[in-house]
């Protein structure tokens, strides 16, 4: 498949929403400072709108025409550009993944998305919006086998005739059951990024549209009483939630881990499916987070610390391993999937002389809002003094959770700030290590521990708070032993 | 077991020359500071607050941070990893293992030119490390030490 080839022609639609989504500020400026609509500035503004229009669908017209790609000398070779003409040839074996995934449109039509990512790229490096699964599955099979070509060419004492190249069948290792999907959405928290996302929205309109007019005519509904607004602002929150929560529930509904030779393949989404294809060298750590509601349950999230991802797609950069799993099942399902590193092991805890630094931390936060409270509302700032006994056991609770192990070649962190954070590490994958210590600390023999790791195109850092001093020593002689040696 | 090296003693001079700098700015704000209580008739705690600050300062950030910083950053570059230490209040430990070490640089602002220093960045996958300031000679001849020693598996992140 060496000559050119275009998208499909829906490439062009997705071009066009593409430049509305771009455009959407200003198009809401024009709209809604519009002001008069007659006359001839009303003309002026029908003419100017409409040629913004013709001018968008014109240039995704020509830029659908202009994108061609071709596989050509083990190059994926994408030229395009309505202005500046761009040629971007890529090498295969610099590929490292394909995500494959699906929009609305894409899937009515029966069409993919392919983003293609090589090491490295802040940014996915080339993007087909637009071509047939048939097309995009040759795609796979040309890349697949580029990588096989590369790595017998690296190995050349295997035999090839005695030992034909089998193609693995991918395992399944974790899907998403409906109750858990559920739970996972309803307690996510994405109510709140709504509710910040609509106050956010208003407040930035808040000058735009005139609120103080609207309401001013409904003053009289208001007089009603307070009780019937607390009514309104309960069932307008209620549909929030709900929203949110079937939001969630799209985004996350069959969800699948699927493990392939040395890859993971990540997909989810009812109507809009993603895949992401994770080489299982890219794994850098996985990190588990018990919040506070789920805590209780028994159930866990576990995110996947991996190397790579891109900036202009922030879902790539916090992967959900498994959304939602019960604690005592997730052992398991880690070592189907990922089988170097251990969830269930017991951590070594704190000594006793570490809680006082833990409620101290707590208290100096607390007890000023307390007092500013009790100072400035009195009576009913005594109410505050609540916050005492929240905030001894919040510190307690922290004290308890946190921790740190060390099994064979993964160190384990855990620690809480709400939520509680268990981040494994294995030690090949460890960037650096890093005690603090305070003279507070130092007087007491306690120190604070640290790891790093790459995530995404930063950083993630496991860290445990008043661990005895001697203790970093124990990491620091683990950490250096095997680490010498590749 | 306290780390061995120290960084150059010429390194104070240019952190107090910057402390000053800085204590220049504080002045600056002060006395405009100053100015406008006078004309507009403010609080009198902001401008009490500011000179209180301007005389603190020059004490802090001239004299005794530069020094504590200076007495407290410790290096060891080893055959297979790359120890620092470094603080003011909080001491802190970092042990970056050679194998890690994507690349490393020195670097020199007009200040440390000016002394004949330079600054030794290393960057892991994660982070950037970094020693504030050695002679120039000892800077590069640390760069190419360790440029030579590292040797990180570039597939591995």
């Amino acid at each position: 498949m060496s000559e050119p080839k275009r998208l499909h022609p829906i490439a062009m639609l997705l071009n066009v929403i593409k430049a509305i989504k771009d455009m959407l500020v200003p198009i809401i400026v024009v709209v809604v400072f519009g002001g008069d609509k007659d006359g001839l500035a009303g003309t002026i503004q029908l003419v100017i709108l409409g040629s913004i229009c013709l001018f968008v669908i014109v240039t995704a017209v020509i830029e659908w025409f202009r994108f061609t790609y071709r596989i050509e000398e083990g190059e994926l070779r994408i030229e395009s550009g309505v202005f500046v003409r761009k040629k971007r040839y890529i090498r295969f074996e610099r590929i490292h993944s394909i995500d494959v995934s699906e929009g609305i449109i894409q899937r009515l039509c029966g069409l993919v998305k392919i983003s293609i990512e090589t090491a490295g790229g802040a940014q996915a490096e080339a993007v087909l919006s637009a071509i047939c699964k048939e097309e995009a599955e040759r795609l796979n099979e040309r890349l697949a086998e580029a990588k096989r070509n590369k790595m017998l060419g690296e190995q050349p004492e295997i035999d090839l005739i005695a030992e034909p190249v089998i193609k693995q069948e991918s395992v399944m290792t974790f899907r998403l059951q409906f109750p858990e999907l559920f739970l996972m959405a309803a307690t996510s928290g994405a109510v709140g990024v709504v509710l910040s996302g609509v106050a956010a929205f208003v407040s930035q309109f808040d000058e735009i549209i005139p609120f103080e007019r609207f309401f001013g005519e409904y003053e009289d509904v208001l007089k009603l009483g307070t009780f019937l607004l607390a009514v309104f602002a309960f069932v307008a929150a209620l549909i929030v939630y709900m929203l949110a929560t079937i939001g969630m529930m799209l985004k996350y509904a069959q969800f699948t881990v699927e493990k392939k030779e040395d890859e993971l393949i990540i997909s989810r989404g009812l109507l809009e499916k993603r895949q992401l294809t994770i080489p299982l060298k890219k794994v850098q750590g996985i990190r588990i987070i018990e919040n506070v509601v789920r805590q209780p349950l028994g159930y866990a999230t576990v995110y996947l610390e991996y190397a790579g991802g891109s900036e202009a797609d922030k879902d790539s950069l916090k992967v959900m391993l498994f959304p939602l799993v019960k604690k005592k099942h997730l052992q398991k399902y880690l070592e189907q999937c990922l089988s170097d590193y251990v969830a269930d092991v017991e951590v070594e805890p704190l000594p006793a002389r570490a809680l006082p630094r833990y409620m101290f931390r707590r208290a100096i936060f607390f007890i000023p809002v307390i007092i500013v409270f009790i100072y400035f509302f009195r009576p009913w700032g005594y109410v505050s003094l609540v916050l005492l006994p929240i905030s001894i056991s919040w510190a307690f609770l922290q004290y308890k959770a946190a921790g740190w192990n060390i099994t064979n070649h993964q160190l384990l962190m855990r620690s809480r700030g709400l939520s509680k954070q268990t981040i494994l590490f294995h030690k090949s994958k460890i960037q650096s290590i890093e005690s603090k210590t305070s003279w507070a600390q130092q007087r007491k023999q306690l120190s604070s521990i640290s790891a790093l790791i790459k995530s995404g195109i930063a950083f993630r850092e496991g860290k445990v708070r008043d661990v005895e001093a001697k203790d970093f020593d124990a990491v620091q002689t683990w950490f250096l032993k095997n680490s010498r040696t590749k | 077991m306290e780390l061995q090296n120290q960084i150059s003693a010429r390194t104070l001079k240019v952190w107090r020359i910057i402390g000053f700098l800085e204590c220049l700015i504080t002045w600056i704000i002060t006395i405009a500071v100053l100015v406008l209580t006078i004309i507009f008739d403010w609080t009198p705690w902001i401008i009490g607050g500011m000179i209180v600050l301007s005389v603190i300062q020059p004490y802090l950030g001239i004299y005794l941070l530069p020094l504590i910083k200076w007495r407290r950053f410790r290096y060891e570059v080893r055959e297979t990893e790359i120890e620092i230490q470094r603080g003011i209040f909080v001491i802190k430990r970092t042990l970056i293992p050679m194998i890690r070490v994507q690349h490393v640089e020195t670097n020199q602002g007009p200040f440390l030119r000016k002394y004949d220093l330079a600054s030794v960045e290393v960057s892991t996958a994660a982070t950037v490390h970094t020693i504030p300031a050695l002679d120039l000679q000892e800077a590069d001849e640390l760069r190419q030490y360790i440029s030579k020693m590292a040797s990180v598996e570039e597939e591995d992140v």
